[in-house]
């Protein structure tokens, strides 16, 4: 028998399995991924006045591809890509509406109206806040238009983290959510200095979270010889001592998602993060980070962690807890309405903490419905925000919005709804998600959870009403912010927002059934 | 299982964890950020020896070639670039900051090293022969698993990579706004300027050395700090003057006059 010389023979080589790849199921995540390329693209080779309208009819067309290929998928239960992408109901529902919300929160970025200098972005970010090149490429006119490659890679980064089914891709996922999210946050063309610091505050803490994330996997690994979720369940159950592995990695892994999440005391980002950004960009991350996290919290815990419950339940009420009492408290005493939605939205994510604590199929069900609930109320609330306007920008402070609601009566009264929904006002879509959340806690045997939300809730009302109050009870002064006239695009966005915070509140009955078929996570 | 380690590699292990470990408090104990990166690149070199040392090649060659390659000399380019003269604060903002931070930190570590140390006290390593079972190598059984089990994961990190260029050129790219100016204007701008036109003293004249770090001797013997790069005089790092180098001046000089 000859030997070659060097080398292996072919028949030396392991026989190589191809591996199965479902991509009908997985197309949502690969079209928005498509057209993140497409748009480098697009800045590399269109000229840059023709740049914007052709990066917005890549990101509109891929998102409404992406969105009518998760209809097509509606009802579709399976785990591909060998193991690392579990599609199934709670996957399938939050990347819809992580689609939905993300297309109005592209409007929102898309608007140019608002600000007579161009949109919500500064024209180069490159450019040394109040330099002579800043005011050179503002007068010209310029537009920073790579903002919409990185939209597109962290909505996809988004669609893949709530259907990650190991703990390796559920990290990468994190990192392509939230890497242009922290350059997007850095980018807002008024109060760039303050926007600066929010992305690099974002950024460093993120990235020590990241870091807890993947340490928490690595011990996970240890512990089970696997980081598959259905694995490490399995191994949970199987071995029949603790071990510290497990418990550390566990709790390592939960607090890289309770820091997406904004749940405290890993919220110290939030505020900062919320405020300095340029508004579309918060509402933005506001709406879906949450959504997205939520998703990944919540297959990690009823996938992999189920068999643990008794160990995590406990610290997730503290957590819960903590999460309502100290962003209501706090917020009552923010004087910047985004600093005060930045607390509600602490405040909120521990009311969804609340179902996420049951455990149960009500609580899963519950959590979904509070998510598409907040993320369409949050996305209206901040398409506001970036219309009440004076010459030197957004006018953010509490007391320019004395009297607003007298002088634009159309604006204010989408933002009275906005608040009340986040006040859980019945009527509103808050209500039926704080009820639905409340009631699956209870049927969970939460009943003392429950009584500090429904406190923590009540506090929360009262600063959400002293917003209206403040519009419509006092009389517009000469530092009463003006509401600037949007284009068609924020219009929009803010016309869905309000219409499905009322329609969610009226005729919640096709969405709750909507959660309810989707309550079970794939194994 | 300690039968399986030979007196070898016993030694390798304990020289390269000790240099590693050197190497890991130089790199908190440095004042300058260069002698940090230095001493992290001693780190990482004694992690890859430790790796190769643990029938790992393809873990120890990714570690000499990407990290103490590749980021490593990144991370001393961005050094050269902006870092050099720029000097951390160190005043507290946050009355007892260092101090919960580092009794946090220190609670953090025992945590760790206790848990992960309790819970791997009775655990017997499967062994080299069973992880390479399958593939019939660690080299093979990588790149199976990346084409396979986790292709999903290996082609989203692209995404990442892009995002990350895509980043770095958003936020450090300078365009132009106007014409790029011709030399015709450089020149006239210069002179109109007011500032001395001409080179700067090229260092070493004057001088015993011409090592960029020698400043220049002005006729009446003190050093010119034009002639040495701003870099060089923000770090501190100027050669001073040695007064056996100025009597050696005087010496020449009466020589030429004689």
């Amino acid at each position: 028998m000859s030997a070659p010389a060097f080398g292996m023979h072919l028949a030396d080589v392991v026989p190589f399995n191809l591996p199965s790849i479902d991509y009908r199921l997985i197309a949502p995540i690969l079209i928005l991924m498509g057209a993140g390329l497409l748009s480098v693209l697009v800045e590399a080779f269109i000229p840059r006045r023709g740049r914007r309208p052709v990066q917005l009819i890549v990101v509109f067309v891929a998102l409404l591809a992406a969105f009518a290929m998760v209809l097509a998928a509606a009802g579709s239960r399976a785990v591909t890509a060998e193991g690392s992408i579990a599609i199934d109901g709670p996957g399938l529902l939050l990347q819809g509406t992580l689609l939905l919300v993300a297309l109005l929160a592209a409007m929102l970025m898309a608007e140019r109206m608002v600000d007579p200098s161009g949109d919500a972005f500064a024209p180069r970010a490159s450019t040394l806040p109040g330099s002579e090149d800043e005011r050179q490429f503002t007068q010209r006119g310029y537009l920073q238009t790579e903002i919409w490659p990185l939209f597109c890679f962290s909505v996809s980064g988004m669609l893949l983290f709530v259907v990650s089914n190991d703990l390796l891709i559920m990290f990468v996922a994190l990192e392509i959510m939230s890497l242009p999210l922290y350059l997007l946050a850095g980018m807002a063309r008024r109060r760039r200095l303050l926007s600066q610091e929010a992305a690099m505050k974002y950024f460093l803490l993120g990235a020590l979270s990241s870091a807890f994330f993947l340490y928490g996997s690595a011990l996970l690994y240890g512990f089970s010889g696997s980081i598959d979720l259905p694995v490490i369940a399995d191994q949970i159950t199987a071995k029949p001592s603790q071990s510290w592995l497990l418990m550390i990695g566990a709790a390592f892994v939960l607090i890289g998602l309770l820091f997406k999440v904004g749940a405290v005391p890993f919220h110290q980002w939030v505020p900062d993060v919320y405020q300095g950004s340029p508004t579309p960009v918060t509402g933005f991350m506001a709406a879906t980070v949450k959504i997205a996290a939520f998703g990944a919290l919540l297959r990690v815990l009823y996938v992999a962690l189920g068999g643990l419950q008794w160990d995590w339940a406990p610290m997730l009420w503290i957590i819960a807890i903590l999460t309502m009492v100290v962003g209501s408290v706090i917020a009552i005493t923010q004087t910047d309405i985004k600093r005060m939605l930045a607390y509600s939205s602490i405040a909120q994510a521990g009311f969804i903490l609340v179902g996420v604590v049951a455990a149960t199929r009500e609580g899963l069900a519950s959590a979904l419905f509070y998510l598409i609930a907040y993320a369409f109320t949050t996305i209206g609330a901040f398409a506001v925000i970036a219309m009440a306007r004076d010459s030197s920008g957004e006018a953010t402070h509490l007391s320019r919005w004395a009297g607003l609601g007298r002088k634009s009566p159309i604006v204010a009264t989408a933002f009275t709804i906005f608040m009340l929904a986040l006040a859980g006002i019945p009527l509103t879509s808050g209500f039926i998600a704080k009820f639905s959340v409340f009631t699956a806690a209870i049927a969970a045997g939460d009943t003392w959870l429950v009584i500090v939300a429904v406190l923590a809730s009540l506090v929360a009302a009262f600063f959400y009403l002293r917003v209206v109050v403040l519009m419509f009870f006092a009389e517009p002064g000469p530092e009463t912010a003006t509401v600037a006239v949007p284009s068609v695009f924020t219009t929009v966005a803010l016309a869905a927002g309000a219409t499905v915070t009322v329609v969610l509140g009226v005729v919640p009955q096709p969405v709750l059934e909507m959660v309810a078929n989707a309550d079970v996570f794939i194994r | 299982m300690s039968e399986g380690i030979n007196l070898g590699e016993t030694i390798v292990f304990w020289v390269c964890a000790g240099l590693a470990t050197l190497g890991a408090l130089g790199l908190v104990l440095s004042r300058k950020a260069v002698h940090s990166a230095l001493w992290m690149a001693l780190t990482m070199i004694n992690l890859a020896i430790l790796y190769v040392a643990n029938s790992a090649p393809f873990l120890g060659m990714v570690q000499v070639i990407v990290y103490t390659g590749a980021v490593m000399m990144l991370f001393l380019f961005v050094l050269m670039v902006v870092g050099v003269d720029a000097s951390d604060s160190l005043i507290e903002t946050i009355k007892g900051q260092r101090a919960a931070g580092v009794l946090l930190g220190l609670a953090l570590g025992v945590l760790m090293v206790w848990g992960i140390g309790s819970a791997l006290a009775g655990v017997a390593p499967a062994g080299l022969e069973r992880a390479n079972e399958i593939d019939g190598g660690n080299v093979q059984g990588i790149a199976r698993m990346i084409f396979t089990d986790y292709l999903v994961a290996f082609e989203a990190t692209s995404a990442l990579l892009i995002t990350a260029a895509m980043g770095a050129m958003v936020l450090a790219h300078r365009e132009r706004w106007a014409a790029r100016p011709t030399q015709e204007q450089l020149s006239k701008a210069r002179f109109l300027s007011g500032e001395h036109p001409g080179n700067k003293p090229s260092p070493g004249i004057y001088a015993r050395h011409n090592a960029v770090d020698t400043p220049a001797l002005l006729p009446d013997g003190t050093p010119s700090e034009l002639s040495v790069p701003r870099p060089l005089r923000a770090r501190g790092d100027v050669r001073p003057v040695d007064h056996a180098d100025m009597t050696e001046i005087a010496e020449i000089e009466e020589v030429d006059a004689t």
